[in-house]
This record gives structure tokens, C-alpha cells and sequence, in this order.
């Protein structure tokens, strides 16, 4: 009867060993395949920035073109002292599983009139967080935000904080040079984009190396 | 054929009318194109260059060249060009020379008030200042902090003084009030010279006559695609159209309440001679309608060299090494970011 118990127990633990012998392997599976999607990311993010910024500057010369060379040269670029008219947030997740901080990037956020205009651009990878700490509500939501009103009139302020920002080459700019900032605020916003995810991919790779170790040991 | 010009035109011209026309032949060609698109480098784009009349400007310049190092040098062909005619030239072609280069004044006195606004250094701002629009007195433009100083300090003495009484006021110069002095000037320089055109009458008369409406034209278009969606008024922006051209007046009325460029586009479709230039394009694209109206040009001043005795030449020769320079900076600046793909997008041809 012992005997009957003692195999029994040690069959269970056997089970038991082999059950957190799979989990491991599970969890060190999911490691690497959230480790490659995010190579994946970061090479897919480096190539768009690559095109964007091509694209960008080419259409700057397109308008150096248009406008001439005397409206459009570095010795127009505004010197006077004034608030940056975007920020980079750096959060921190509380998720137990990725301590790392993350980018989010506050386009058009004016500190004249109090609009702060805010866009959220959400990292696609990390659907296990729970969040940053500090919630930022996207531009683009369909929510109507409570305390910025519209969004027509959300729209309206970046636009306006855009044409402010194209002024120092004239109020009357051509259309290619509205693109060309389009485009590379586009760019910075693939820049931020690509910063999350390196941190990702950084973070993973250090969880698959550790695992490696581990096994090796 | 006009007013006998060709009994008298040589006395005084026939001279440099032989110069100009001499100037109009060394311009490149499309086998000179051809093999400019195809350069891997701006070194090599310099070693085609040294083949042609810019030649003598770019030699000295080392490597690594910059495309702005390009166009200098070669505005500084235009500029010789034009100085050595001027000297030449007796009234009333001297004075006629010197309208050309007014636009220049302009884009200078702007560029220095606009520099200025934002701090930075007046030298560095003269060295980006276009050479044929350079005046003695065009560094103290730094100082003034409204119109009327301006004027008072600076322009009253410069060909522009004329122009500045529908401008001056005593409000600070900010970026919308530069933008409009910037156009309000230009409308008031594009109206004398074309007075002064008609005054000079004959050939020179008829011609740039033509040439001038297509630029006020032009500009109409341009002020009214790029006022879209800014705080420029309805009123404000039909201001600043000059007085004459093909759409004056009617088509400026509707161009002044355009809200994009579709109806932009409504509006020039009506007027014959430009249905030509959309027709290239499709709706709602907005660009490729520079190049549309830089070739336009181009074909009108190509053929302004088909008659002789007028003064429509020189402005022609100007206005097209203007567009040479233009089609040699695209071209540099399509090698310099390795996208060769792109350079026919805005170059053209000239012959």
C-alpha cells in the first residue's frame, strides 16, 4: 500500500515536471516568435522610414523648385525663442513581463492656448500591456474628447499649427511644401514607432538569451 | 512691320539684339539633358557642364560639390550675361534691362526683412540674396522694424520707392504682413513694367505684352492655390491679382473665392489659351502644374526669338536661363538623393 502510494506520488511529480517542462518550452517558444515579430517590425519600420524620407526630401526640393531659392533656404529658419510644437513622453509599464519604458510621441501640442493637442500612436506589438501609465487620447478617436471639444476643432488647431509652423517660409507656400512636412512628420512619427519597437525587440532578445543560458546550464 | 522698327533698331540695339542671340544659341540642348540625367554624381554632372558655357564657372570649384554650389556658379554666368549687356545698352533698353531684375529687388528685400525677423545674421542673409538684385544700401533693410521705416530708411531711394505707397503702414512687420507686401510689391512691379512696355510700343509692346499677362496670369493662379485653407481673405487675396492679364477681371473674381483646386481649375478651363495646361493633368492634382506652366512659358519665349527689332529678347534670354538654372538644380538635386527616377518630373526642355 506504500508502495502503491510512493509510485503514485512520484508518477504525479513526474507529471508535474513534465507539465513545467512544456510551459517552459511554451514560454520559450513565445519568446522567440515575440522577439522575430518584432525584428520583423523593425526592419518593416526601418525600410518606411527609408521611402518616407526620401520622399520628403525630394518634395522639399520640388518646392525649393516652385518657390525659388531665396524662399526656401536655411537662413529662414526662426532662431527666436519658442515652444517646441512637439514632445516626446517617455511612460513607464507597470507589465511584470516588459519593464521597459515606452515612446509616445504629443504632435501640434501648443502651450499658448492651452490645446495641447495630443496623438497617441499605439505600438501594434505590445497587445500584452496594459497600457502606459498616462492615457493619451489619439487625434484621429472617435470618441469625442471632454475636455478639447470637436474634432473638427481639434483638426482645425493642427492645421493651424502646421501653417504656423511653415510661416518662417511665407504664408503663402506652395502645396509641395505642405507635403514635404507631411511627410516627415510622418517620418518622426515612424521614428517613435521604431524606437518602441527596438526596445521590444532589445527586451525579448534579452528573456531568449536567458532562457538559452538557462537550458544550457 | 509694327512701327518701322527695322529702320532704326540697329542704331541703338542691333548691337545687342547680335549678343543676345548669340547668348540664346549657347543654351543646352536635349542631347546636353540627356546626358546630365544619366550622371551618377555631381562630379560628373561638373564634367558635363565644362562642355558648355558654364564651364569656366564650375572648374574651380572642388570636390565634394554641393547642388547650391551649382546654382551659384552657374547664376553667376547669367549675372556676367547680363551686366555686360546693360553696360552696352542706351535708354530706353537699359532701363528696360533694369525692369527685369526688379523681381529679384524684391525676393532680396523680403528674404533680408524675413531673415531679420527671425534673427538671424544679415551677412549670412546677403550671401543667399540673389546677385541681379543687389543694391548699395540693401543691408541697412535690417533695421527697420515696420513699412514705413523700411520705405523711409532704405527703399526711397531704390526703383521699388514707387511701389511702396500701396504698402506702407506703420503696423510691425510680421509674417503675413511680409507675405503681402511681398505680393503687393511684385503686383505693383508687373503693372509699371507692363505700362512701360506698352509706352515703349512696336514689337517690344505686342510681345511682352503677352509675356507679362501670362505671368500675371500665372501668379493669380499661384496666389490662389496657395492661399487655400490660410487665413488670407477673400478680398485680401483678390488684392493682391494684378490689373491686367487674361483673367482680369472676371476670372479674378472667381478665382478669389476658390476653395481648392478643382475649382481653380473650373475657372482657368474657361479661358482657351490655358485649357491646354489642365489638360495634362488630372483632377484634383495640383503637382505637376508648375511644370505645366514653366513649359508654357517656355514655348512663349522660345517664340519671341522668331521676330527681330524688339526688346521682348532679352527678357526672353533671361527668363530662359532662369529655367535652365531651375532644370540643373532639379537635376542635381535628383543625383545628389539618388533618385533619378524622378528627374524628369520637373525639368523642361528648352529647345
Amino acid at each position: 500500500m506504500e508502495e502503491q502510494d510512493q509510485m503514485q506520488s512520484s508518477i504525479e511529480v513526474e507529471e508535474l515536471e513534465e507539465q513545467q517542462q512544456r510551459e517552459g518550452k511554451r514560454l520559450e517558444e513565445e519568446n522567440v516568435v515575440r522577439f522575430l515579430d518584432s525584428l520583423d517590425s523593425y526592419v518593416t519600420l526601418l525600410d518606411s522610414l527609408s521611402s518616407t524620407l526620401r520622399q520628403g526630401w525630394l518634395e522639399l526640393a520640388s518646392a525649393r523648385q516652385s518657390m525659388g531659392a531665396s524662399r526656401i533656404n536655411g537662413a529662414l529658419l526662426d532662431l527666436k525663442f519658442h515652444s517646441a510644437a512637439t514632445s516626446l513622453q517617455v511612460t513607464h509599464h507597470d507589465d511584470e513581463i516588459l519593464n521597459q519604458p515606452h515612446f509616445t510621441l504629443c504632435k501640434w501640442a501648443s502651450s499658448k492656448n492651452g490645446y495641447g493637442d495630443e496623438k497617441l500612436r499605439e505600438n501594434k506589438l505590445q497587445t500584452n500591456s496594459d497600457g502606459p501609465q498616462l492615457r493619451h487620447r489619439s487625434q484621429f478617436a472617435e470618441k469625442i474628447p471632454e475636455t478639447k471639444g470637436a474634432p473638427l476643432i481639434v483638426d482645425d488647431q493642427v492645421q493651424k499649427e502646421r501653417t504656423k509652423s511653415l510661416s518662417m517660409f511665407g504664408t503663402l507656400v506652395s502645396p509641395k511644401l505642405r507635403a514635404a512636412q507631411l511627410s516627415f512628420e510622418t517620418a518622426l512619427e515612424t521614428l517613435v514607432e521604431i524606437a518602441n519597437v527596438r526596445l521590444t525587440m532589445l527586451s525579448t532578445s534579452d528573456q531568449v538569451r536567458k532562457e538559452l543560458e538557462g537550458t544550457e546550464g | 512691320m509694327y512701327g518701322f522698327e527695322a529702320l532704326t533698331f540697329n542704331i541703338h540695339a542691333g548691337y545687342l539684339e547680335a549678343i543676345v542671340r548669340g547668348h540664346r544659341a549657347g543654351l543646352l540642348t536635349a542631347a546636353d539633358y540627356n546626358n546630365l540625367c544619366q550622371c551618377e554624381t555631381l562630379d560628373d554632372i561638373k564634367m558635363h557642364l565644362s562642355a558648355t558655357e558654364y564651364g569656366p564657372y564650375l572648374q574651380n570649384e572642388p570636390s565634394p560639390l554641393h547642388t547650391t554650389t551649382i546654382v551659384e556658379k552657374c547664376t553667376l554666368k547669367l549675372v556676367d550675361d547680363y551686366k555686360h549687356m546693360l553696360c552696352q545698352a542706351t535708354e530706353p533698353l537699359s532701363t528696360f534691362l533694369e525692369y527685369i531684375t526688379y523681381g529679384h529687388m524684391i525676393d532680396n528685400v523680403v528674404l533680408i526683412v524675413t531673415g531679420t525677423l527671425h534673427e538671424r545674421d544679415v551677412q549670412e542673409l546677403l550671401e543667399k540674396c540673389h546677385p541681379l538684385g543687389m543694391f548699395d544700401s540693401i543691408a541697412t533693410l535690417a533695421v527697420a522694424q515696420n513699412m514705413r521705416e523700411l520705405y523711409r530708411l532704405v527703399l526711397v531711394d531704390t526703383p521699388l520707392a514707387p511701389y511702396f505707397s500701396e504698402c506702407i503702414t506703420s503696423e510691425d512687420l510680421d509674417d503675413m504682413n511680409i507675405e503681402i507686401m511681398r505680393n503687393t510689391l511684385y503686383k505693383a512691379y508687373l503693372e509699371d513694367f507692363y505700362r512701360f512696355c506698352q509706352k515703349l510700343g512696336g514689337a517690344t509692346a505686342e510681345i511682352m505684352s503677352d509675356l507679362l499677362s501670362f505671368e500675371a496670369d500665372r501668379r493669380a493662379v499661384n496666389i490662389s492655390i496657395n492661399s487655400i485653407g490660410t487665413e488670407l481673405t477673400r478680398d485680401d487675396r483678390k488684392k493682391l491679382y494684378s490689373n491686367f492679364g487674361l483673367f482680369y477681371p472676371y476670372g479674378h473674381e472667381e478665382l478669389a473665392v476658390c476653395e481648392d483646386i478643382d475649382q481653380v481649375r473650373g475657372v482657368m478651363e474657361k479661358y482657351p489659351p490655358y485649357q491646354s495646361i489642365f489638360s495634362k493633368l488630372s483632377y484634383g492634382e495640383s503637382q505637376m502644374l508648375d511644370k505645366a506652366f514653366y513649359e508654357e512659358e517656355v514655348k512663349r519665349l522660345c517664340l519671341a526669338f522668331e521676330q527681330q527689332f524688339h526688346y521682348g529678347v532679352f527678357f526672353a534670354y533671361m527668363r530662359l536661363r532662369e529655367q535652365e538654372i531651375r532644370n540643373l538644380m532639379w537635376i542635381s538635386e535628383c543625383v545628389a538623393q539618388n533618385q533619378k527616377s524622378r528627374v524628369h518630373d520637373s525639368v523642361v526642355f528648352i529647345f
